[in-house]
């Protein structure tokens, strides 16, 4: 019966398309030729979309946000409670996802400081714990692998960054005709990476710190593009964190696991400098390279080497102001040559 | 029957050309979105992962201690303070070359090497100070100043030296290691260190090529050749 029907209108579809002036006037049924003429290109289409789609296979479980993540507010936006609100949603899914329950807080800037990062270049001397320490306090992705801080092997005589060498492997450091040069976030008192983000997903806070709403990142990169110390990193991968390798003191913009697809960097080690202890970095450094403190507060080490100490800032010219100063040792060189004095120090930078 | 109505020879062309060609991208569609599904590779990125390597390296290594004053040596219950043998076994020479006690101090301190340059010949508890007063073993940093002036001033004020606890220069938190708590005192200088693995940026594992070589700069890649040796210039002076 059907079948009869639509040979009917076939029939009728044939007689009007074979009469081209003819006003049609019946309606135009769904014939088998209009059905055969559509039907490829729609079914084609559909499979051009399901391929298109098809990406979305792999997506693993639980990347997409939840409803309460995609309906959270910008950091600056979030009442107390809504606050209180998506600590304690990140604290659920770092539990569900590692097994840990972590403490998450929200830690604000201290009133009265200015955070200033020193590092002793005469003093330095490559090992790349400070990598590494960095790696196990932050959760940052083992693989892909993520690193804040890059450790430049440097021919003595330059600061040329593009002289540099990330992958040295010497079976011990330092070598005897390099200097090493560590660089991070340099935490720009004018930021450019801050400028160009189109969601004010990133900003400068009132302690000098540079940091990222994770969650508000829309992961366009510009920032990473727009950063001349190459600080910036993108999670291209799923970050995978071993569960045993978790740490559970983290911070709402610091620490906590980020997803993939978005920035991150260093952020001074916010969740710890602000209850008033060290960055995990310079806990680590054999050599005591590393100073970090107040800059406001005029008997901080990092007053007393900004105001006596040689220093100098990488890429002045490009107007970012950092916080982060490298600085140099006086040389007293000895008769014999063999002084660690006078081993462990670069030539001076002629600049 | 419309009076213009097409000769048969002009049939053909009647059929919508759309239709042919539908007929032959329909199913062309069909087959690649089928093999996207069901063939095509996942598009998982190749990731490089970080060598294993101990994680005694990462603990946080504090070399010696501050000594007690007079530094006491405990072997089962007992307690020896330095004068219980020197008050009998009196020191005759200074020469480092003469030792027959204290073999495990390596003594490599430049031109210092003199044992009663730092401790005193009579008093073994003390040290003794270039003016031939004592020093006591809790001011450790007083002796070192006598030689290392300005790095003393750089310690005092933090350029030197490792500063632990907090960056809060009122917090009862923060403690300054001493001269010896780094340094030995009898081989000041610090050993030679095997370097942590380096980074393996995302695709950046082991996709070495002859092209990544001639690039220069920080950014650009190691070159491992056939055997898998480093031929970057950091290994350079291995």
């Amino acid at each position: 019966m059907t079948l009869r029907i639509w040979e009917s209108q076939a029939g009728e579809a044939v007689s009007n398309s074979s009469s081209r002036s003819c006003n049609c006037q019946s309606r135009p049924g769904f014939t088998r030729r209009s059905f055969l003429r559509t039907a490829p290109g729609a079914v084609g289409g559909m499979a051009a979309m399901v391929a298109a789609l098809s990406p979305l296979k792999d997506l693993p479980e639980g990347s997409l946000p939840s409803v309460e993540e995609f309906m959270q507010k910008h950091y600056k936006e979030m009442s107390p409670e809504e606050m209180d609100a998506a600590l304690a949603r990140m604290s659920r899914e770092v539990e569900d996802r590692y097994g840990v329950v972590p403490s998450i807080k929200d830690y604000k800037p201290l009133e009265g400081v200015q955070f200033v990062y020193a590092l002793n270049l005469s003093r330095c001397i490559g090992c790349r714990k400070c990598v590494h320490a960095c790696v196990e306090e932050n959760n940052q992705s083992r693989s892909p692998e993520i690193q804040y801080i890059r450790v430049l092997e440097m021919p003595r005589g330059t600061t040329d960054i593009e002289e540099g060498n990330h992958h040295y492997d010497r079976p011990t450091v330092p070598g005897d005709t390099h200097y090493y040069l560590p660089i991070q976030c340099h935490q720009c008192a004018n930021p450019p990476c801050t400028k160009v983000c189109p969601v004010e997903a990133t900003w400068k806070d009132d302690d000098g710190i540079v940091v990222i709403d994770y969650d508000w990142c829309i992961g366009c990169r510009y920032c990473e593009a727009a950063c001349p110390y190459w600080a910036r990193r993108f999670n291209f991968g799923e970050p995978s964190l071993p569960k045993d390798k978790i740490n559970p003191d983290m911070g709402y913009l610091s620490n906590r696991p980020r997803p993939r697809g978005v920035v991150e960097k260093c952020h001074f080690c916010l969740h710890r400098t602000r209850q008033g202890k060290m960055p995990a970095c310079l806990e680590i450094c054999p050599v005591g390279a590393r100073k970090f403190g107040n800059a406001l507060d005029p008997e901080s080490e990092v007053s007393q080497i900004l105001k006596t100490k040689r220093i100098f800032v990488l890429k002045e010219e490009v107007g970012t102001l950092p916080r982060f100063f490298y600085y140099f040792d006086e040389r007293y060189p000895r008769d014999d040559g063999n002084s660690p004095e006078s081993h462990a120090e670069p030539v001076e930078a002629s600049e | 029957m419309n009076t213009d109505t097409p000769t048969p020879d002009q049939t053909p062309k009647l059929i919508p050309k759309t239709t042919n060609i539908a007929w032959f991208t329909g199913p062309a569609f069909l087959i690649i979105a089928a093999w996207f599904v069901l063939l095509a590779p996942s598009p998982a990125i190749p990731v490089a992962s970080t060598p294993e390597f101990s994680p005694t390296l990462l603990e946080m290594t504090i070399r010696g201690t501050v000594k007690e004053d007079p530094p006491i040596l405990r072997v089962g219950s007992y307690e020896y303070r330095c004068n219980d043998c020197h008050d009998i076994f009196k020191s005759g020479t200074e020469k480092t070359e003469n030792l027959y006690q204290h073999l495990d101090i390596k003594f490599n301190h430049g031109i210092n090497n003199r044992c009663f340059n730092c401790h005193d010949q009579e008093n073994r508890n003390k040290l003794v100070g270039r003016n031939g007063g004592y020093i006591s073993y809790t001011e450790i940093p007083t002796l070192c100043s006598q030689c290392h002036g300005p790095t003393f001033r750089d310690w005092e004020r933090g350029m030197h030296g490792k500063t632990l606890g907090s960056w809060e220069t009122d917090n009862p938190n923060q403690r300054r290691l001493e001269c010896s708590e780094c340094h030995n005192p009898h081989s000041p200088a610090f050993p030679d260190y095997e370097p942590l693995p380096g980074p393996n940026t995302l695709r950046m594992g082991d996709q070495p090529t002859e092209l990544h070589h001639e690039r220069k700069g920080p950014l650009a890649l190691p070159f491992r050749s056939e055997n898998g040796s480093h031929t970057d210039e950091g290994g350079a002076d291995q």
